[in-house]
């Protein structure tokens, strides 16, 4: 549940989510999903730093999958509640390879904008979840060894 | 200034001193815009590319920096990344690449 605010300033309590969205393969689609995704977040109490940590992540997300997958549609289920925003996206696959270099780079950018986020594998599908709670931008600090990705 | 190309993404142009000038976001599906102007440009000096109007840059769109200043350094020349925005400074320092380019006017 997410507590907006009309137009007149009054407080509510609004069941914001989840919201699902299945995508095609297409890199068009990084832009659709991370804005839709951004849309729900900032229905909730997150900053505008918390909004585009979000944007980052759901764009990882999305082109991992795109990339990894079996070129079949991605699912995306985003959900808001007041302090925290959860995104999960999967898609068909035959296999992940943890050890790619573009793999390294995604997930070194999702330590970095998200609280906690899983990549796995299982029943012929890449899952991925991310959540994200309010100000909690703390990795800016600590550089990951990506360059040589 | 010539229009390299644009998309639901990204706008790419080449301005007249040569300069890569982007706007919008750099991702999965700007990138190859971005990919095309450089390597037009590529030779004996850096490549400088504008960031002034890019509004949003994730890990694809970086690998596409990434791999110009490989190839820069391998010349003996470099990237110069000139007005990054915010944005684009925290995913190089997230990343621990900011050292892979030149920074000119970035914002503070």
């Amino acid at each position: 549940m997410t507590t907006i605010s009309d137009d007149a300033g009054v407080k509510s309590t609004l069941d914001a989510g989840p919201v699902t969205l299945v995508i095609p393969p297409l890199a068009a689609m990084v832009r659709v999903g991370r804005l839709t995704a951004s849309s729900i977040a900032s229905l909730g109490d997150m900053s505008v730093d918390d909004i585009d940590d979000i944007k980052i992540a759901v764009s990882e997300m999305i082109t991992l999958l795109i990339q990894s997958g079996g070129r079949s549609a991605v699912t995306l289920r985003f959900e808001a509640e007041n302090n925290s925003f959860v995104a999960e996206a999967s898609t068909p696959a035959s296999s992940l390879d943890l050890g790619r270099n573009d793999l390294a780079l995604a997930t070194a950018v999702l330590d970095a904008v998200a609280d906690s986020h899983e990549i796995a594998f299982a029943q012929d599908r890449i899952m991925i979840r991310v959540v994200k709670t309010t100000a909690t931008r703390t990795a800016d600090a600590e550089p990951s060894p990506a360059a040589d990705v | 200034m010539e229009e390299i190309g644009k998309n639901e993404s990204i706008r790419v142009s080449i301005d007249v001193d040569g300069t890569v000038i982007a706007e919008g976001d750099i991702d999965l599906a700007g990138g190859p815009l971005l990919d095309t102007a450089i390597l037009r440009l590529e030779g004996a000096v850096p490549v400088v590319i504008d960031l002034a109007a890019v509004e949003f840059i994730d890990s694809s769109g970086l690998r596409s920096l990434l791999a110009a200043s490989r190839r820069a350094q391998g010349r003996g020349t470099s990237v110069v990344l000139r007005n990054a925005p915010s944005g684009v400074l925290r995913l190089l320092s997230i990343t621990g690449t900011t050292e892979q380019f030149e920074l000119q006017g970035a914002a503070q």
